[in-house]
């Protein structure tokens, strides 16, 4: 026993560490029209894979910019392929689309990693992630130097990533996350991280371009991008279901480059325990759903149960019971209650005010303005006179 | 070279004179311009002046307004506290009623030789019992009150963790003890002779209630020593209480543990292969079986329910179709295989009913071609999907045919299966046996766990609000975390008083209200502008606008500098 309390400090840390009871993928496309097809293709290439491999439609955030299936240039309407053989069509017949369009911005991807939403949102566009989920974020568009562009409108900057997983850090929004960018410069994307327990990888160092793997001649443009395809490649080839043992360390060392075309990199510093731990932790962990089921041997007395139920029902109706006579002996308690409601709303109204204040302060500024303006003009005018 | 003389005809009518005197001079100097006169001097310098003065009194307030970040004041300092647990320590005074028929200085004497006895049992200091004589002394005869069912209970003992009921006895042995099922009361049963006597300092009955009321409350305070432990600044002397075996377990256990949550939404789902069963009598079924559960939790969190059938659902193509095992006579499942058994991307189990999570339970009807359908490794027909829900496979007797509709007396194992479920998912602990103690040990974890859950989050904010400048703090967030504070404040008042309900309600609160400082949705840091992305938007837009105006002011301060020395 006392060694065992001795033990006890050493032994804590990674008990608690060890396990995630979740699992959630957020995938992103960041760029629309025809042209870009191979982004959308990349991103549902994943989704399709995460899919298989276990993770439910509610814990997959898929955000897609525009829609290839219905574009009227497409020659194979409501398809979407990732390879010149069209032996696979990514659109199915299932699948879920929880931001697509103008939905697609960098306020709402950040919204979405930070869970900071009004409260109509539904839940299934939320993340809804706690210090036992991990976490997989994957995006393709057009980058650059620490950015990537949103919808040739905006862009998200790799400080603003940082943040944002920054806070999902501090919120204990994940357990471990594996970020993956598959965009030109992507490795710059990453380098700004600072909060642990983040695995990241891009698919292309900076000043250097990532490429589309083939172009389908029927469709007329490149449907994949090559860092996804040889991602996919592995994942689709090796990973064949739930149960595959296989590791991210199996995974980084089947890229080639000379294949890819480009420089992939891995950022292992901010993973608890380095390299090492990173490269050993499963596949599985970030592309599947795990579940630690929990089968059921023997069961507790059926006879009991029910003995059970009805004692509580008994006891719940003499709680009620009570609860109606203490209302009725004790009215003022309920008094109280609706006394310290009024006070709260009376707040909001205060917070109410302050806005208004706000603007009120605002049409000052802009009256002063106007003023100074009728000032110097007058002033201006009684010089020149 | 005409227009100083114009300018100065124009501004005065007399200079003529003067010019027409000056001419020979100015000819003389013909390579510099010619003086200016006093009065232009200074209407440039008013000139130059007053476009300083609109931008420097008008200009720059106006950029400064508009460009600055509203945040609001934050008391940083109590919130980093509450997140380091500095300022509440929770302790869980749990108060223990001794009924007893005996004189009440007899009855004090025991109290307090037990009270002795438990206090050197303990080993959990923020957990400890506090006996006391019942107010009301029991006076009732109690050989006729060992049948009594246990579901009267006073109304002043809302505040006692549990009653001890001393019931003196001839017969059997003694001492000897039971624990009410359906209320928190422990019956001792002992004889007239083993009361201590006055001037005794032990007494083998005291000691004998002490070890029991240890081993009631062994769990809970096992849970709460694992929750203590977790925390930042935990000392490891706290942590005694718990083996490393025991925390492995209650590790364990929290996995499975559904996040807390106000309110849960109950899913209720029927699945079936084929087109039979298509009804369930399952609205029956709950308020039977399930709503008397529910209403018992219904002091922690709110339950909403709703249910469905799905006919025609097939299994994911990923995993391995049943297998037929000759010696169990039954088509199997393979473990492995049954997290995968719920078919996530073709049975439509939305999370987005309701506002709380949701929690699905899952009675799959095999095909009449598939039944009985069995776990493979211990025959079994139900697991638990850890903080998801349960699945249950109901195989019909009758193997023949599958009825069309399932009656509440089918649903009857399911319905068994899912309560229990349910109690694991909720996280009530195992021990012991008394259901109510049971309850109100849950509901001493969730307050604990709810402060240190709320207080984590008051110092997340905190890190979030000084690491990241760039994010507007509204006034609102500040007034949460003013509220967070407080209900903080009263919860760790209450436990310390020993008023665990009252600790919870405002832990709940706290709760909500440190989630929605965290959460304010203006919050979003969204655009950060490194340096050079600054420059790039000013510079093209005040470039041209400030060239002149520093240009110009320079060149009339080298002027009345030039003219200073000159003097």
């Amino acid at each position: 026993m006392k060694l065992s309390s001795a033990l006890l400090p050493l032994l804590a840390a990674p008990f608690v560490a060890a396990e995630h009871t979740s699992n959630w993928a957020v995938l992103v496309g960041t760029s629309r029209f025809w042209f870009n097809y191979r982004h959308l293709a990349n991103v549902l290439s994943l989704y399709r894979t995460v899919k298989r491999l276990g993770i439910p439609d509610s814990q997959i955030i898929l955000m897609l910019p525009d829609d290839m299936a219905c574009n009227p240039r497409n020659a194979f309407p409501g398809a979407v392929f990732n390879n010149a053989d069209r032996a696979l069509d990514l659109y199915g017949d299932n699948i879920e689309v929880d931001y697509r369009g103008y939905e697609v911005t960098v306020e709402n991807f950040i919204r979405l990693m930070t869970d900071r939403w009004g409260e109509d949102t539904p839940r299934s566009k939320r993340l809804m992630t706690d210090e036992r989920s991990n976490i997989l974020v994957y995006m393709t568009g057009h980058g650059g130097n620490e950015f990537l562009k949103f919808q040739d409108a905006e862009e998200i900057s790799a400080f603003d990533l940082a943040d944002a997983f920054g806070q999902m850090w501090e919120k204990k929004r994940y357990h471990e996350m594996l970020f993956m960018i598959d965009t030109c410069q992507a490795n710059t994307m990453y380098s700004k991280f600072y909060s642990p327990n983040i695995l990241a990888t891009g698919s292309s160092e900076i000043d250097q371009s990532s490429y589309s793997h083939h172009a389908d001649q029927d469709v007329g443009v490149a449907v994949i991008d090559r860092y996804t395809y040889y991602n996919l490649e592995f994942l689709e080839t090796q990973v064949r279901d739930p149960t595959s043992k296989l590791t991210m360390g199996d995974l980084f060392d089947s890229y080639d480059e000379a294949k890819i075309h480009s420089h992939p990199g891995i950022r292992y510093d901010l993973f608890e325990g380095g390299e090492q731990a990173a490269r050993s932790k499963l596949i599985m962990d970030f592309f599947g759903n795990v579940q630690n089921i929990e089968v059921e041997g023997e069961k507790r007395n059926e006879t009991q149960w029910r003995q059970e139920l009805e004692a509580i029902e008994r006891m719940i109706n003499e709680a009620k019971r009570r609860h109606n006579e203490s209302l009725s002996v004790h009215p003022q308690a309920q008094h109280v209650v609706e006394e310290a409601k009024p006070a709260q709303s009376l707040r909001r109204q205060g917070a109410a005010m302050v806005q208004e204040e706000q603007g009120w302060s605002k049409q000052i500024v802009g009256a002063a303005a106007l003023v100074g303006c009728a000032v110097a003009w007058a002033a201006g005018s009684w010089l020149e006179s | 070279m005409a227009s100083p003389n114009a300018a100065d005809a124009s501004s005065a009518p007399e200079p003529s004179k003067e010019t027409s005197i000056i001419v020979p001079r100015a000819a003389k100097a013909h390579n510099g311009p010619p003086p200016e006169s006093k009065e232009g001097i200074w209407l440039r310098r008013a000139a130059i002046l007053s476009f300083w003065a609109v931008v420097v009194l008008l200009g720059l307030p106006v950029w400064w307004k508009t460009t600055a970040i509203y945040r609001a004041e934050l008391p940083l300092q109590d919130m980093t506290d509450w997140a380091e647990s500095k300022i509440c320590k929770p302790v869980f005074p749990l108060r223990i009623a001794v009924e007893s028929s005996i004189s009440s200085h007899d009855a004090q004497q025991l109290v307090r030789l037990t009270q002795h006895a438990i206090d050197d049992l303990n080993e959990f200091s923020a957990h400890h019992l506090r006996l006391m004589p019942a107010t009301s002394p029991y006076t009732a005869n109690s050989s006729q009150e060992v049948i009594i069912d246990g579901t009267s209970i006073r109304s002043d003992d809302r505040d006692n963790a549990l009653v001890i009921r001393m019931i003196q006895v001839e017969t059997g042995e003694t001492p000897r003890s039971q624990l009410q099922s359906y209320s928190p009361t422990l019956d001792v049963y002992y004889s007239a002779s083993q009361l201590p006597a006055q001037s005794s300092t032990s007494s083998p009955l005291a000691s004998f209630i002490a070890q029991e009321l240890h081993t009631v409350f062994a769990e809970e305070q096992a849970q709460l020593a694992y929750l203590l432990a977790a925390q930042p600044g935990a000392q490891a002397a706290r942590t005694k209480a718990l083996s490393v075996e025991k925390y492995v377990e209650l590790d364990r256990q929290s996995t499975k543990v559904l996040k807390y949550a106000p309110t849960y939404h109950l899913t209720f789902s029927l699945f079936s292969p084929s087109y039979t069963p298509s009804a369930w009598n399952i609205e029956a079924a709950l308020r039977t079986y399930l709503s008397p559960l529910l209403e018992s939790f219904s002091g922690i969190s709110n339950f909403t329910v709703d249910s469905q059938v799905q006919l025609y659902a097939t299994f994911s193509p990923s995993i391995h179709q049943p297998e037929f095992d000759e010696h169990l006579k039954a088509w199997t499942l393979r473990k492995e295989d049954l997290s995968a058994f719920v078919n996530a991307a073709e049975w439509p189990l939305s999370p987005s009913i309701g506002e709380g999570p949701t929690v699905n339970f899952i009675l799959y009807v095999p095909d009449a071609s598939q039944s009985p359908l069995l776990v493979k490794e211990n025959a079994g027909n139900s697991w638990l999907i850890p903080q998801w829900g349960g699945v249950h496979i109901l195989n019909v007797q009758n193997v023949s045919t599958t009825p069309n509709v399932l009656t509440a007396e089918d649903l009857v194992p399911a319905m068994h299966t899912f309560s229990d479920q349910l109690t694991v998912l909720f996280g009530l602990p195992q021990a012991p046996a008394s259901l109510p103690l049971r309850i109100s040990t849950l509901e001493r974890v969730r307050a604990a766990s709810l402060i240190f859950s709320a207080s984590s989050t008051l110092g997340a904010l905190a890190q979030v609000y000084q690491k990241m400048p760039s994010i507007p703090v509204p006034d609102n967030v500040a007034q949460s975390v003013d509220s967070t504070i407080a209900h903080l404040q009263q919860a760790c008042h209450l436990l310390r008083e020993g008023r665990f309900q009252g600790a919870l309600e405002h832990a709940r609160i706290a709760e909500v209200e440190a989630e929605k400082a965290f959460f304010e949705r203006s919050m979003v840091g969204q655009v950060y502008f490194p340096d050079e992305h600054k420059v790039a938007v000013y510079l093209p837009l005040l470039g041209p606008v400030a060239v002149p105006l520093v240009m110009a002011a320079l060149k009339e301060l080298k002027g009345v500098l030039a003219s200073a020395r000159g003097r």
